[in-house]
Formats: structure tokens, C-alpha cells, sequence
């Protein structure tokens, strides 16, 4: 039975990834991930979990400690945030163009300057085109139960891909919420214990990533992209398993609330999602047909399932922790416009941006940007980027 | 059993055919190396001269008969733990873990890596094959280019003549990281290397084993292809690459009582075709002072 | 297991990549038996492994050498010259 229990978004994170057994970890503290490392540590110097732990010099070691134990068979497990990511981004890249499947948390936080330690997800935003699965989580159960998932993702023959778990720096890894953490033997019984191929084994004599010329490597990229998109169907299987072995799960690409006879919809990302439940009840309760989308996978992007769910609304906004720099708007919005193509230009739409650097994005601000869209939901268009700050 | 015999009686691993350059150092090296670690081994070799060389592996070919990795220029020695946790874990302890890197990979952007498993005791075995520079992408200068040497990135010049700073002595280096073998040696003295090379692949199981091997380049120093060995043994006999060993705590200097002049080890290298006889003598001084310091440090 | 991982993780298991090194070579090395004093040196350092042990005496391969010329110069005997390869 799983045991009800209180936790914060770190230690939840760390739970989920000692659940899945993994033969190695490697980190690197970084604010504000440094608890997962820190209750990895306990668990393993305490002898509660048999995993070997390096304990590296840096986050680009981190990543490639891990990237040696994985392409020698193992599976493994790092976090980080910020300007760590930024470190190991060499290594990062290399770990999904190695097809070789993992798992990492990031506890995402702003990028420096100004100098900053606090929440924001232009970290993991900023990696979208590394060619990881990246996902998203609103709450501390999610995280636990993604990092679950995502190992069965990762793993999967027909993903080989490593996935990120992304939640929000401090609003989600230092805050503690109710968990259900399951059993062991729960979580053996839907991941099994890995056994995966050594690609580096004197038993089978292999280059690892020989020298490849541009004709071959076409064909290596064609490859991962096809893998992103058959993910999208392997995410979505993976939720419904977890579903039967857990009884939650979370929609799979993206949550839908309240959307079906909404006009206006949200679109949020992360750890907002919750705010924004709140801001369309009160919207709805207004009198105004507001529903929301949590994107919860970014890569490979739910074009399809968004598309989807907006069709037939009038308007949305998508509130993004991140900036994309050239489009003078949020990295998400600018997808969602790309997944609408055509469609596009019969919404009413606008990017809102706000939660940089640990500003709050308040339940003002969320109904607010409902209560403009349902003032414009009639004039089809794209309206100015919307700052959520005073 | 005598070096001969070793090297009478072990399989060649790297690919007979690589496109190193004639009479290169680092593919002596490497050979001997990998021959002698043989194929239960895991290999990783990070860009530089032998991966451009094709050990690495081309297209769906290996370059060698034993698996292997082309790591970042800068995390061979982080990736080598992971592979390396890996088979401790798997009590596949018989399996040598093996890196081979330029300097390029070990002294300069491969140093915190290197440093990070030296200092957590990784069990494996590094060689550093040092031929002063980034012979593989056109001689540009690294943290061991001696002083005065004309590379790509510091030519002899008008304005600058060479590198401006001493060379970086990376083997003293590893040695203070308290790590279970480490050793400088010259494949001029092959039988020296023979027995470090079986030594740091004994000490890598049980520790951090490093060893930093001077490799001479024809085509980077520019000198004639058929004087390698030469060329290395005249920087031991000068002590521009003092050989020596540190294990079980203990310094052993390989002890030359009667150094040539660093003077004699220049002549006929091309890189040092334009150093002033200051230089000389600032690379003479900084020679003997190094040469002390490791007598001193051997308690001779 | 590999076929169907092409072009998924890279990896070069299909024999082992070899160039024709020996066509580089504008000079030969010649060993002269009757100077020849089976020392091994020029084993020792062949920077190709083309010299091999065998019945006693060590030989000289031509299938890879490039000739550098190196055993020719560290024979302490001379027992090995360089001779242009002529019109290969």
C-alpha cells in the first residue's frame, strides 16, 4: 500500500528517482535542486538504496559520469538547474544524440544576469532543441510520479531518448504538499529492473559514435525525429499504464480543465497551472466560458492535442516563465501559434509573460488575462505581449 | 617478462592502417598501450591526433578490436568513471578501463574532469600522450607548449616571438592529487614505459592511475619523421621531460647525472628555429629548477 | 540486434576501419640479415607495428608501413636501410 505522506517538490524528486533503482547517480549541488542530491546522498550513505554515487566537481562531469555508466548499461539519474544545465549542455546534447535513455530533474530556475538563484524555466525552455523529452509538473505527486514514467518513456524501444522532468524552482521544490508514495514493490511492478544494452562491453567490440560523415548523420537526425513523434503515442500509453498500476494519471501530453464549452482558454506551463484552475473557476463563476491547457510535454511539442482542444474557442493566451528573445514573446506561445497554422489567425490570442527570476504569477494576474481575452474573444487577432507585473 | 617479450606476444589492437603521420609519437604510444592493455578493456579517446587517426572508428567501423568511445575533448575522464562505476558494480573488475588523450584533452579544457576523477580515485588508467600543442587541428598552442615554441596560434613574429609563458608540468600536478600510481615517461625508453604502462593498468584497479607519456611530432615541431625517438631521447637526456614515477607515496626519478644543454635539445627542431638565447636560457633555468624540485622530492 | 539500431545510437561494429598506409611510403626499409643481431628495437619502436617476431627473427611487414624510417635510424647495428620504393 502506498503510504500518504507530506513532502516537498526536491524530496518527492528524489523518492520518485530512488524508486526507479538506479545503478548510478552523479550530481552536482546547485540551488535550488541541491536537496534532491543531498536526499539521494542520504539514501545511499544511509544504505537504503544500493546505487553507486559519484559525487562530481561539476554538472558537465555530473552528465558525463552518467552518459559513461548508462553507455556501459546502467541506469541513471542526475538534476539541476540554471546555470548548471548551462554547463553541462556539451554532454546534455550529446546524451539524447546518443539515443542512449535517462532520466534528469530540473528544478528550473532563471538564468543569470541579473544575477538571480530563483524560479523561472528559461533553463529548461532555453534546451528545447537538445533533443530531450522535456516535460513539465504542477505538483509534487506529478513530479514523483513522472520521474516513474519517464523511465518507462526513456526506455522504451521505440522512444531511446532521455527525458527531463522540469518543475519550478522553489514554488514546487521547496514547498511541501500531500504525496501518495508508492510501495516498492508497486513501482517494480510497473518499471521493471533494467537491463539494458552495454554499449561498451568487451563481450561485443563497438565504437561508440564512430566518426560519421554528413550523408550518414541526415539519416541519424531523420531517425530522432521520428522517435520524438512516435513518443508523443508512447507518452500517452505510459499515463494510461501508470493509471491501472496507480490509480492517477495526468492526460498524458497535455491536462485539459474545463475546456469543452469554454471560449477563452489558458495556456500555462508548470507549477502556474494550479493558479490558473483557480483563476478560470472564478472567471466561470463571472459568468465567463474559460477553461485551461496545461502543456505538460514541450518536446516533443503536443501540436496535434493542443490544435485539438483550442478548436472552435475564440481566444487564448499563453503564459509563458520564459522569453523567447527574437519573437518578442513567450517560447510557448510562439509554439501554440505554430500549431495552430492556418487556424491561427481565427483566435484571439496574446503571450503573456510573467514569474521571471521568482515573481509571482498571481491569481490577479491569471484572472486578469482571462477577463481580456473574453473582452476581445470577438476580434480575432493577435494582441501586444502582456507583462504580468505592476 | 622482459619488454620484448610483452610486446612479442601481444595482439596489435588499434587498426593496423591509421592515418597518424609518419613516425608519429602518439600512435607509438597508443599501439603499445593498447597492446598491452589488450582487448578486455574499455577504451576512450577524445578528439586529437589518434582520433583523427580513425581508432576511434569510422562510419560502422571500429578503429580497434576492443570497444570504444570518442568523448568530449573535455570529459574523458568523468565519462571513464561512469564506465568504470559501471563495471565495479557488475564485479567485472578484470575489464582495464583505459583513456588516451592529447594534451589538448588533459591540460587544458579536460583538466577539472581529470582532476575530478583523480581526486575520487576513479579505477582506471589515464595516458596523457603530450606533444605540446593541438597537433591534430594544425599545431595551435596548449597549456605544455614550451616557452618560445613557434605554433599556428603563436608564430615566431616580429612583434611576439612564440609562446610567451613556460609550459604547464601537468605529471607533478597529478601526482599531488594522492592518486594510486602516477608516472612520466618516453616511448625513447621503451622499456621504462612497457613496465609503467603494466604498472598503471594494475594500479587502475585499484585506483587512479596516470600517466603522462612525451610524445614527439614531426609534422607540428617539424623535423624529419625518422628522428622521433631521437628527439625524445634528447628531451630526457636534457631534462625538458624528466622521467619519473610516484606510487605507494614514494617519488622515483629516473636520476640523469649528466643533463645536455636544453640548447642541444633544440638544435634541429623547426618549432624552435627562432628562440633568442634569452629564451634558451629562461627554458634552461626553469628545466633545472624543475629537475630539482622532483630530486628533491625523490630524496636524492 | 545492431541491424535494426542503425542509424539510432552510432556505433561502428562492422569490422575494423584500415587505411592503405602503405602506399604513403617513398622509401622502404631493407633489413640486412648477416648485421642483424635479433636486438628487437626496431620492434620495439615501430610506431605501426610492422616489424614482427617470427621463427626466431624479426621481420619487417610491408602490408602497413609507412616508411618512417625510425628503425632504420635506431638500429644500433645499421642493419636496416631505406631504399626508394622506385616506381611502385
Amino acid at each position: 500500500m502506498a503510504k500518504y505522506t507530506a513532502m516537498t517538490g526536491n524530496t518527492a524528486a528524489y523518492n520518485g528517482a530512488a524508486l526507479c533503482r538506479p545503478d548510478l547517480i552523479a550530481a552536482y549541488p546547485i540551488t535550488p535542486q541541491s536537496s534532491v542530491v543531498e536526499g539521494l546522498a542520504g539514501l545511499v550513505y544511509g544504505g537504503k538504496l544500493d546505487s553507486n554515487f559519484v559525487q562530481v566537481e561539476s554538472e558537465h562531469s555530473a552528465m558525463s559520469v552518467v552518459q559513461g555508466a548508462a553507455a556501459a548499461g546502467g541506469r541513471v539519474f542526475t538534476a539541476t538547474s540554471a546555470q548548471g544545465l548551462a554547463l553541462m549542455y556539451e554532454p546534455y546534447f550529446r546524451m539524447s544524440t546518443l539515443r542512449i535513455p535517462m532520466v534528469m530533474a530540473i528544478a528550473t530556475r532563471e538564468m543569470t544576469s541579473p544575477e538571480t538563484i530563483w524560479s523561472g524555466q528559461q533553463d529548461a525552455m532555453s534546451v528545447r532543441e537538445a533533443g530531450w523529452i522535456q516535460m513539465f509538473c504542477e505538483s509534487n505527486q506529478e513530479i514523483l510520479d513522472m520521474i516513474i514514467q519517464a523511465y518507462a518513456i526513456a526506455e522504451n524501444k521505440k522512444v531511446m531518448l532521455p527525458v527531463n522532468v522540469c518543475y519550478d524552482g522553489f514554488y514546487s521544490s521547496h514547498l511541501i504538499e500531500g504525496i501518495q508514495l508508492p510501495e516498492q514493490a508497486e513501482v517494480d511492478a510497473f518499471l521493471p529492473r533494467h537491463d539494458e544494452y552495454a554499449y561498451l562491453d568487451p563481450a561485443h567490440p563497438a565504437a561508440l559514435d564512430p566518426l560519421t560523415p554528413g550523408e550518414l548523420m541526415m539519416k541519424y537526425r531523420k531517425k530522432h525525429l521520428e522517435a520524438m513523434q512516435e513518443a508523443k503515442a508512447v507518452i500517452e500509453e505510459t499515463d494510461a499504464a501508470f493509471a491501472a498500476h496507480f490509480g492517477r494519471n495526468y492526460g498524458g501530453l497535455i491536462e485539459e480543465y474545463k475546456t469543452e464549452d469554454a471560449d477563452v482558454v489558458l495556456l500555462t506551463v508548470g507549477g502556474m497551472s494550479g493558479t490558473g484552475k483557480d483563476a478560470v473557476d472564478a472567471a466561470r463563476e463571472k459568468g465567463i466560458k474559460a477553461g485551461l491547457i496545461k502543456i505538460r510535454f514541450i518536446r516533443p511539442f503536443p501540436a496535434e492535442r493542443i490544435a485539438k482542444a483550442l478548436a472552435g474557442k475564440k481566444a487564448f493566451a499563453v503564459v509563458d516563465r520564459s522569453v523567447s528573445f527574437g519573437w518578442n514573446c513567450g517560447p510557448m506561445y510562439m509554439e501554440t501559434k505554430a500549431a495552430l497554422a492556418d487556424a491561427d489567425e481565427k483566435y484571439c490570442s496574446f503571450s503573456a509573460i510573467g514569474g521571471l527570476g521568482g515573481a509571482d504569477i498571481s491569481f490577479e494576474y491569471l484572472l486578469g488575462c482571462i477577463e481580456k481575452l473574453e473582452a476581445k474573444k470577438d476580434q480575432p487577432g493577435k494582441r501586444d505581449t502582456v507583462w504580468l507585473m505592476d | 617478462m622482459n619488454y620484448l617479450d610483452v610486446l612479442k606476444s601481444t595482439k596489435n589492437v588499434m587498426t593496423p592502417g591509421s592515418s597518424a603521420c609518419q613516425g608519429c609519437g602518439g600512435e607509438l604510444i597508443t599501439r603499445r598501450v593498447m597492446q598491452i592493455a589488450g582487448e578486455n578493456s574499455v577504451y576512450a579517446i577524445p578528439p586529437g591526433c589518434m582520433a583523427g587517426a580513425g581508432v576511434d572508428g569510422w562510419n560502422f567501423s571500429n578503429g580497434c578490436s576492443a570497444p570504444i568511445h570518442i568523448t568530449l575533448l573535455d570529459n574523458t575522464a568523468s565519462f571513464m568513471s561512469g564506465v568504470s562505476e559501471m563495471y565495479q558494480r557488475r564485479g567485472r573488475t578484470d575489464v582495464n578501463i583505459v583513456a588516451i588523450a592529447g594534451d589538448g584533452a588533459t591540460a587544458d579544457c579536460g583538466f577539472q574532469s581529470l582532476s575530478g576523477a583523480a581526486e575520487r580515485g576513479t579505477k582506471m588508467l589515464y595516458i596523457c600522450y603530450d606533444n605540446e600543442g593541438y597537433m591534430n587541428t594544425g599545431y595551435q598552442r596548449s597549456s605544455t607548449t614550451s616557452l618560445g615554441s613557434s605554433t599556428s596560434t603563436t608564430p615566431a613574429g616580429a612583434a611576439i616571438n612564440g609562446k610567451e609563458q613556460q609550459q604547464k608540468y601537468l605529471p607533478l600536478i597529478m601526482a599531488m592529487h594522492e592518486v594510486e600510481y602516477c608516472a612520466a615517461a618516453s616511448p625513447s625508453n621503451m622499456p621504462d614505459l612497457v613496465r609503467k604502462i603494466q604498472k598503471g593498468l594494475e594500479a587502475g584497479k585499484r585506483g587512479f592511475a596516470y600517466l603522462h607519456v612525451f610524445s614527439p611530432c614531426p609534422t607540428g615541431w617539424k623535423f624529419a619523421p625518422d628522428q622521433s625517438i631521437e628527439v625524445g631521447k634528447k628531451a630526457v637526456a636534457s631534462n625538458m621531460f624528466p622521467i619519473w614515477e610516484k606510487e605507494n607515496g614514494q617519488f622515483k626519478v629516473t636520476v640523469n647525472r649528466n643533463p645536455i644543454s636544453v640548447a642541444e635539445f633544440v638544435k634541429g627542431i623547426g618549432k624552435f628555429s627562432k628562440l633568442t638565447a634569452d629564451e634558451i636560457d629562461a627554458i634552461q633555468e626553469m628545466v633545472d629548477r624543475r629537475y630539482q624540485t622532483l630530486l628533491h622530492l625523490a630524496g636524492e | 540486434m545492431m541491424t535494426d539500431k542503425r542509424f539510432v545510437t552510432p556505433l561502428g561494429n562492422d569490422g575494423i576501419y584500415c587505411l592503405d598506409t602503405a602506399a604513403w611510403r617513398t622509401h622502404r626499409p631493407v633489413m640486412d640479415k648477416d648485421k642483424c643481431v635479433n636486438c628487437g628495437i626496431c620492434m620495439s619502436f615501430c610506431p605501426v607495428n610492422s616489424v614482427y617476431f617470427e621463427e626466431g627473427q624479426y621481420l619487417i611487414s610491408y602490408d602497413y608501413c609507412k616508411g618512417c624510417g625510425i628503425c632504420a635510424v635506431e638500429c644500433p647495428k645499421k642493419a636496416i636501410g631505406m631504399k626508394p620504393e622506385g616506381g611502385k
